[in-house]
Parts: C-alpha cells; sequence; structure tokens
C-alpha cells in the first residue's frame, strides 16, 4: 500500500473517528473554558460569602435576609419565617386599606391628551433594595417587549428599502458604553437637547422630559438597550417559522387571526419570553445607567455590590451577588421548563411573505401602514435620537461646529506617545476580539443548544447553569477575573497560575457572549420536528453529521443573529477587557473612549461615534456574510 | 533585576498568545536597590502609576512630565502607567494576596486611599514613610497642604477646590449650606453619590464637617426633601443634566471657568459659589511603593514634580491649583483669572476619616436610596 493511501486511509479514519465524537469533545472543551474563565474567578468571589474570618458561616445571608433596607416587609418574614399569624396579620391589613379608583390623567407634561387611568392606591409597602430592583427591571421588561414587538413584526413581515440595514443595526445600542448611552439621553432629552430644540422650532415646549419622572427615563433607557434584544430574538424566529402550517391552518377553514394565533403565536413565543427573560436579568443587574439618569434614589442591588467591592467588603459583596444570581437563574430554569414543553412542528423554515410596505400611496394611508410608520417615530425619537445627539455633540462645542475632538484622535494617532492610548490600535483590537469572540462563542452557544435542547431535567439544569455568564454581577466577574486570574494563584513550589493577554480577553468574551447565541438557537432548535433527525440518524448519520446537515441550515437565521450578538458583546464589554488587559497594549474602543474622559467630554465622545460608525459598519458585513448561510 | 522581570512579564503575554488560556509561572526572588541617599542610583527605570487623565486626556501632564524628567536624569527612563479601574483598592487587593506592586511611585493619592489602606493593611502600609531631608522642595508645599498622614508617605503636589457652580440666569448665588434648603432651590441642584464618585464624597465630608457627625444626615434628608439630585459620577452629571440644562446648580469644581471659556461657553452659566465662603480642599499626593526598586529615581522624581516649570505644567494641564506657595511658581493670567480660590479651604483630614468613612458613606447611602 503507498503511503499516500495509507495517509488518506488513515485522515479518513480520523475525520470518522472526529465525527462520531466532535459533540463530546467540543462540549468537553466548552465546559473546561468555562471552568477556567468562569467557575474558577466567580467561585473565589463566591466563597467569601460563606466565611467569616476563615470559618464557614450563613451569618451573612440571614444579616441581608433580614435587613428592611435589602428585603424591606420581606425583611420581617425571613426573619420569623415561622410567625404566619403575624404575618397573615399585617398582609389582611394592609389589603383591608386599598382603594382602587378610575381617573383621567395627562401622563404627557404640557400636552392635554388625557388618558384614563386605574389609580391604584395602596399603602407604603417597604420593597427594599431587591423590590425596588425587581420593580424597575419588570417595568423596564414591559417597554422593551412592547416597543420590541412591534419592530420584529415591521422587520419580519414587509419589505422595504434598506430592511436588511435596518435588521442588522437593531442590536447597535448594545455596544454603547453607559455613559455615553446617559450622556446621549441628556443630550436627546434634556431641556437644551435636540427634542427640546426640535420642538422649539415649531413653537412647542420646552418640556422637562427627564426631570418629570426620572423613572420613566430609566425605563426608557433599558428599552434602548433591551428592545433590539427582544426584536432581534423575534425576527429570527418569525424567519423562521414554517408558514406551510398556517397554510394548512387556512385551508382548514382557520381565520387568518386564528391562524395566526394558534400557529404562528407558538411559534414566536419561546423567542419572545427569552427575550424578556434576558431583559430582566439585564434589568435586574443594571448599575451605571440606573444611576446616571435616575440617581442614588433609584438604586439597585448592583449599585451596592459596587459599593461593597470598593470598600473591600467582599463578603457581603458576595452575598448580595449570590442572591442576585440564585433569583436570575431560578427564573431561567422556570423559564426553561417552558420552552421544553414547545412541541416541535417546524420542518422548515419557510416564512411568511413579506408585503411590500409602500406599494402605492393608498396602501401607504391604510391604518395598519400609518401605525407602522407612528412606531417608526417612536423608534426614531428613542433610539435614533440619542445617538444622534452624542455623534451631533462630537462635532459642536460653546461656540459652534468644531473639528477640535476629531483633530485631537487624529493628533494622538500620529503623534502621540507609545504609552498612550490611540485609536486605532483600540478599533483594531476592538474588531479582532470581536471576530474571535464570534469564531469561539458559536460554536460554544450551539454546543450548549445541541447538548440541553430535549435533553429532559437534565438538559434543562444544565441549560441553566450554563445561563451563569448573564446571571453573574458583572462587578462581582470582574473582581473574580482579577483574583483569580490576573493576579493568579499561588502553587507550591514557587509557582503562579496566572491567565491575561489577548487569549484571556477573547476567551471571557466568548464566555459572556455564547449565552446569546444558545437563547438565540436553542427555542428555534427546539420547534424544530425530532423526526427530522431521527429518520437521518436511523439512515446512518453520526449525530454531528445529522447537525450539519439538517438541523443547523434550519436555524441559520438565528446562529446568525446569535453570531452578531457575540460579535456586539465582544465590541460592547468593557470591565473584563480593562482587568485582563492590565494596562497592556490590548485596549478596545470602550476602554479608549472611558480613558480619554475628562474634563473635557468631546475627546471621549468622538471616539464613541468612531465606536458607532465601526460597530455598524461591521453588523452589517457581518448579516450580509452571515446571509449567505440562511437559506 | 527590574528588566529581567519585565521580560518574565512579557513571556506571560505571549505565551497566552500563543494559544494557552492558561499559564504557570515561577516567581523569581527579588531584590530591591538600598536607595543610598548618599550615593544615589540614578539608572534604568521609574515606574509611575497615576490616572487616565494625567495620561490619556486631551493635553495630558504626563507627557510633558516624562519629557522634562528624562532630560534632567538622561539615565533615566520614566515609564507611565495607567491606574487600574479599582484605584488603590486594586494595590489592596494585590498586597492583600501577598504579591509584589510591580511599580515605584503612585501619583494620585488621597487622604481617604492612606485610609483606606491603614484599614485593610498593616498599619502605615503600601507605601514608603519619605525621607523629606532626601526632597529639597518639599519645604515649599504651602501649609494647610500637609495630607495629614502619621506615617508621613505622601506628600501633595496640586490640589483643587470642591464648590457649586450655577447658571445665574435661573439662580441667585447661594451663599450658605442652608440656602441650599430653601424654596428659592427646589429641585435645583445635582451632586454625585459619594459611594462612586470623588466630587460627591468630598461635598458629603464638606457636609459632615459643617454640620457634624450627628447632624449631617438630617441636612441631607432636608436636601432630600428639597429634591437634591445624587448622581452616579462628574461626567455624567456635568456634561447631563447641567450642560443639556436640566438643573441650574451642580457640585464641581472652582476652576470650572477655566475649561467653560476655553471651550467658548456663556460664563453666565459657569459662576462659581463657595458656600459658607469655603471650598472643599482635595490635595493630590504622590507617594513611593514601599515594593519600589528606583527608590532614588523615585524621590529624584518627588522633588522634580514639586520645581517651578512642573507645578506651573501640572497646575494648567490637570486644571487643579499648585501646591507650593505662590513665589515658586508661575501661571498664566488665563488661569489666574478664571480658576477661583475659596476664601477659606475645609478638608477633613486622616485621623477624623480614620474608622469612619465606610460608616459615613453607608449611613448617608442607606438613608438615601432606602425604598
Amino acid at each position: 500500500m503507498s503511503l499516500d493511501a495509507r495517509l488518506s486511509i488513515d485522515r479518513d479514519r480520523a475525520s470518522a473517528w472526529l465525527e462520531h465524537h466532535a459533540l463530546p469533545v467540543a462540549a468537553l472543551a466548552t465546559a473546561a473554558v468555562l471552568v477556567v474563565m468562569l467557575y474558577f474567578p466567580v467561585g473565589i468571589v463566591f466563597s467569601e460569602a460563606f466565611l467569616e474570618d476563615g470559618i464557614p458561616t450563613l451569618g451573612h445571608f440571614t444579616d441581608v435576609l433580614t435587613d428592611p433596607f435589602y428585603f424591606g416587609v420581606l425583611a420581617d418574614v425571613f426573619a420569623e419565617p415561622l410567625a404566619l399569624g403575624t404575618h397573615l396579620g399585617s398582609l389582611a391589613a394592609w389589603l383591608g386599606a386599598v382603594s382602587i379608583s378610575l381617573t383621567v390623567e395627562y401622563p404627557i407634561p404640557g400636552v392635554g391628551i388625557p388618558v384614563p387611568w386605574i389609580g391604584l392606591d395602596t399603602p407604603g409597602v417597604r420593597q427594599g433594595l431587591f423590590g425596588f430592583t425587581a420593580y424597575q427591571a419588570a417595568l423596564s421588561t414591559l417597554a422593551s417587549v412592547a416597543i420590541g414587538l412591534p419592530a420584529a413584526y415591521i422587520l419580519a413581515n414587509y419589505e422595504f428599502y434598506g430592511r436588511r440595514t435596518l435588521r442588522s443595526l437593531t442590536i447597535l445600542p448594545f455596544v454603547l458604553p453607559g455613559i455615553m448611552v446617559a450622556v446621549g439621553f441628556y443630550a436627546m432629552f434634556g431641556q437644551a437637547g435636540t427634542l427640546n430644540t426640535l420642538l422649539g422650532a415649531v413653537g412647542l415646549g420646552p418640556f422637562a422630559f427627564v426631570e418629570t419622572n426620572p423613572l420613566a427615563i430609566v425605563v426608557l433607557a433599558h428599552a434602548f438597550y433591551n428592545a433590539p434584544l427582544v426584536a432581534r430574538l423575534t425576527v429570527a424566529a418569525w424567519e423562521s417559522v414554517d408558514a406551510r402550517t398556517v397554510e394548512t391552518a387556512r385551508s382548514l377553514g382557520a381565520s387568518e387571526r386564528r391562524a395566526f394565533r394558534d400557529v404562528v403565536v407558538p411559534q414566536l413565543a419561546p423567542a419572545v419570553l427569552t427575550g424578556a427573560l434576558m431583559t430582566f436579568i439585564f434589568t435586574f443587574m443594571t448599575f451605571p445607567i440606573v444611576l446616571a439618569l435616575g440617581g442614588l434614589q433609584l438604586a439597585t442591588v448592583e449599585v451596592w455590590i459596587y459599593d461593597r467591592i470598593q470598600r473591600l467588603d467582599y463578603a457581603e459583596a458576595a452575598t448580595l451577588a449570590i442572591l442576585e444570581t440564585v433569583l436570575s437563574l431560578g427564573l431561567t430554569y422556570a423559564y426553561l421548563r417552558y420552552e421544553s414543553a414547545q412541541a416541535g412542528l417546524a420542518r422548515a423554515p419557510s416564512p411568511p411573505p413579506k408585503e411590500r410596505l409602500l406599494p402605492d400611496l393608498r396602501t401607504a394611508l391604510s391604518p395598519r401602514r400609518l401605525a407602522v410608520f407612528g412606531y417608526g417615530l417612536v423608534a426614531l425619537v428613542l433610539f435614533v435620537g440619542p445617538m444622534a445627539s452624542l455623534v451631533v455633540g462630537s462635532f459642536t462645542d460653546g461656540s459652534g461646529f468644531t473639528l477640535r475632538n476629531y483633530a485631537f484622535l487624529l493628533e494622538r494617532q500620529l503623534e502621540g506617545a507609545s504609552f498612550q492610548t490611540q485609536p486605532l490600535p483600540a478599533i483594531r483590537n476592538s474588531l479582532l476580539f470581536g471576530v474571535a469572540t464570534l469564531l469561539v462563542a458559536v460554536p460554544m452557544g450551539v454546543v450548549v443548544s445541541m447538548v440541553t435542547v430535549r435533553a429532559g431535567r437534565t438538559g434543562r439544569l444544565v441549560d441553566t447553569l450554563a445561563m451563569l455568564p448573564l446571571a453573574v454581577s458583572g462587578v462581582v466577574f470582574g473582581i473574580g477575573l482579577l483574583q483569580g486570574l490576573v493576579f493568579g494563584i499561588s502553587l507550591p513550589g514557587g509557582w503562579r497560575f496566572q491567565v491575561t493577554g489577548a487569549v484571556a480577553i477573547v476567551v471571557a468574551h466568548a464566555v459572556a457572549a455564547y449565552p446569546f447565541v444558545t437563547r438565540n438557537v436553542s427555542p428555534v432548535l427546539g420547534s424544530l420536528d425530532p423526526a427530522m433527525v431521527e429518520s437521518a440518524r436511523a439512515l446512518g448519520a453520526s449525530r454531528a453529521r445529522a447537525l450539519l446537515d439538517i438541523e443547523l441550515p434550519l436555524v441559520a437565521s438565528a446562529i446568525v443573529a446569535g453570531a452578531a450578538f457575540a460579535f456586539a458583546i465582544s465590541i460592547g464589554e468593557f470591565s473584563s477587557t480593562v482587568i485582563l488587559a492590565s494596562g497592556g497594549e490590548h485596549y478596545t474602543m470602550p476602554v479608549a473612549v472611558e480613558r480619554y474622559l475628562g474634563r473635557r467630554s468631546g475627546p471621549a465622545i468622538a471616539m464613541g461615534t468612531l465606536l458607532l460608525v465601526v460597530t455598524a459598519a461591521s453588523f452589517v458585513v457581518i448579516d450580509r456574510v452571515g446571509g449567505r448561510y440562511e437559506r | 533585576m527590574d528588566q529581567q522581570r519585565r521580560t518574565f512579564i512579557g513571556s506571560v503575554g505571549s505565551a497566552a498568545a500563543l494559544g494557552l488560556a492558561g499559564c504557570l509561572t515561577r516567581d523569581d526572588e527579588e531584590s530591591s536597590s538600598s536607595g543610598d541617599p548618599d550615593d544615589p542610583d540614578l539608572e534604568g527605570t521609574l515606574t509611575v502609576v497615576s490616572y487616565d487623565s494625567m495620561i490619556d486626556e486631551d493635553n495630558p501632564a504626563g507627557p510633558w512630565l516624562k519629557e522634562a524628567f528624562e532630560e534632567e536624569y538622561p539615565d533615566a527612563e520614566l515609564e507611565w502607567v495607567s491606574l487600574p479601574d479599582q484605584g488603590i483598592a486594586h494595590y489592596i487587593n494585590q498586597a492583600q494576596g501577598g504579591q509584589r506592586i510591580d511599580a515605584d511611585v503612585y501619583v494620585g493619592l488621597n487622604i481617604d486611599d492612606l485610609v483606606s489602606v491603614d484599614d485593610n493593611l498593616e498599619e502605615g502600609g503600601l507605601f514608603r514613610e519619605l525621607n523629606t531631608d532626601r526632597i529639597d522642595r518639599s519645604g515649599r508645599i504651602r501649609d494647610g497642604l500637609d495630607m495629614g498622614d502619621p506615617h508621613d508617605r505622601v506628600l501633595a503636589y496640586d490640589t483643587g477646590y470642591i464648590s457649586l457652580v450655577y447658571d445665574e440666569n435661573v439662580v441667585d448665588e447661594p451663599e450658605t449650606f442652608e440656602d441650599l434648603t430653601d424654596p428659592a432651590y427646589e429641585g435645583a441642584l445635582i451632586a454625585q453619590s459619594a459611594q462612586t464618585s470623588d466630587p460627591g464624597q468630598a461635598f458629603l465630608l464638606w457636609t459632615i464637617d459643617a454640620f457634624g457627625e450627628d447632624g449631617y444626615l438630617d441636612y441631607w434628608s432636608e436636601l432630600r426633601d428639597n429634591d437634591i439630585r445624587v448622581l452616579d459620577g462628574w461626567t455624567e452629571s456635568y456634561y447631563g443634566p447641567y450642560m443639556e440644562e436640566e438643573r441650574p446648580m451642580i457640585v464641581s469644581y472652582s476652576t470650572d471657568q477655566v475649561f467653560a471659556s476655553a471651550e467658548g461657553h456663556d460664563l453666565s452659566r459657569h459662576q462659581v459659589a463657595f458656600l459658607n465662603d469655603q471650598g472643599y480642599a482635595n490635595p493630590e499626593g504622590m507617594g513611593i511603593f514601599e515594593d519600589a526598586e528606583a527608590v532614588d529615581l523615585a524621590y529624584a522624581f518627588l522633588d522634580f514634580v514639586l520645581s517651578n516649570d512642573a507645578q506651573a505644567e501640572i497646575a494648567q494641564r490637570n486644571v487643579q491649583f499648585p501646591a507650593v506657595e505662590a513665589e515658586y511658581v508661575d501661571l498664566d493670567d488665563d488661569f489666574d483669572q478664571y480658576a477661583h480660590v475659596p476664601p477659606e479651604a475645609v478638608t477633613v483630614g486622616y485621623d477624623d476619616l480614620r474608622g469612619n468613612l465606610d460608616g459615613w458613606v453607608d449611613d448617608w447611602g442607606r438613608e438615601f436610596a432606602s425604598h
């Protein structure tokens, strides 16, 4: 036998082995990455919650749970869980004092539009920090779903010029550093902001949008970040809907509305609920936005975790963070029970045909089209407004138009010292890390989906635990990386285990990003008809082959969406990047924004504008490249 | 020795770049130069840590200092390292973990940083007790800028004053703390959280100085009733609600007009008010790490920072006030015109902060954020 032939047989064997073991190997690699980059660093910090001077204790949990500052009225219940009579008594007294009334309110300041309002007059309940945090997260979730769904509906059902580009750009808000969003919101909605300037031009205002209701502004800012998430997840699901099932339903006599409700809605619901769940978890752990727009009176649990960490009180920080995580993972588990209960229906993605948005003038004036335009206006104000105001801000100073901030960037690039942060390396690093993150996170996310979808209760548990990156306090994750990986761990013999540098940054980004891939892919994968894979397997295909040839093409739209998120997470990531780069040359665009921030905000805002432009261009490229794999 | 350690850190990076996510390294035995005052070793690399605005802001002082220092000490190289995000807590953490700190000088120390060091590490830790005989120009530092460290680990190199900045078209100049609780200032003031911001903490300490430990919370509850807004940090609060005219008054720096005039803003929106004729002084200091290797160069650097030119450059580029007496520094007329000094400077010193600061901030935060 010739060497060539032998090599070729070896190669065939190797690839056969790989094909059969690809999934287990990938799953093991994923697990190993998670242990080193997630469970280990987070575990280091979490363990502080169970120790007092080196002795195991649950005292920190008792302290926090029974503190009315943290848990409000629930603290009494936690303090004496068995005193049921007392608790029921106070509940009854509270219910007795509730009154409901119907009134008319004028919710928009200065505009006399009456809205019927159900007044619920309740005696004050002390919510505690956790109660308030959950409350504002629930409001933010409602707002994000309410604003995200119409966008998904329009993007999935209408054809118009620039639709694909717009779909790519929906997640742009995701990459903006918190401080840019805060400054952008004030620049748009402030008394001297863009919106008031525009309204002033037609003789209206100025309106105190921010001052009238800070909580509403915080909720809107959360929607700015998260409505795109809901929209993108839902569009991906909508484009994977098997529309032939709709036709079947229609041919059996179902009305259009009925067919939508019974056939399309069940295929969309998992994606919508996934978006709602992720929004709740993110806004539950919100930090810079709430303090920058709402102020300390709207402080959340994460604000206190940050404070405890700054004051080096790790025990209390860890206790609060664990309670956050337990709550988030509990919700995730509950949701996953629901998701896995959804029966698989779809056999092939054949999305409903898209209508042209503007076929003629008459259609353009139909109520449904007018509603679409109305929504477009809202989206323009809420999403484009703050970003456009930032861009305008980067070109203006007290005396009008200026290029000074861009001159600063250019000068720094051309003449900056080697120890200074320069724009081009920041852009290059961001793009490199972003692409690398995408390449690592997409397989990781798909593997987790594969392993957990339809794997029953064990699968749900694994899936829940795999969502830990979303459910861990960002502040705590950062400290864990610093202590566990950057400072490192002393080993016997003078050895030290340390992880820093470019690869560490990419892996940390991938860990933060793969849950987005999983959550995009799992609902769609779960909705596929399992009989297809079973027949392929019965015909001798390996699991990996069945995945590559049958399932992946069917969920391509979800993978592309997940990939875009993975890229976005990497581009926008700040805290773990700055920690793992540890002052070296691995800085990214958001890090540069932060470093340029000083008494003058112009240079940082110009850098933020650059971040927006570069990211927007990348999203369009990702969607174009990814689009080739969709059907 | 120093060179060797850098290479070893470089190798950590390159091993990681080869695709090893984790790696094992071996600590070398370290020996630092003795720092003999009579025979100073003025060669090699001096590693100086400072906050981002010293290094990366528009027109920062860092590059100037590096160039001028290297000119004066031709065998030395100054290397700037940007202060990690967590500030002093980063180094406290590192010291607690038994790790060497890979830097010589820290520029930007506050008094509360030293309090935090002493509360969490051993008394007088992290930085060396400074031998002021080796810093000839230390005598030039103004009275009142002694940072009060019982262990003499720090010298001031500049100072800022926290004051109010207001829009005179909307509100009258507030003269006392009590004025701020007056209906005329309802919904007018923006401050920053003492948990997350230096000016915010300074303003809180100023109220503690004015009303005492037992009275400041009552005062703050009146401020709260008068609808004060306490935001995250200085940047967000200044470039957000203040510059977008949501509110006409903000806790800021007394050098505000230097920026406002340079940016072409209308100065009537940038008036400075000193409550009770005071400003809260925030001296910034420099110290030498206990683990420092280039000790002689570090002393030379501290002395250099207090020289005439360096003081003028730092003051004007950082837009802070020099730490030395006026006769030792020449400032531009513009600076003198727009940078205001309060009639009286107050500050809460080391002794009062020690053991109290965390409790004060925590009581205040809980009172304020109570849901």
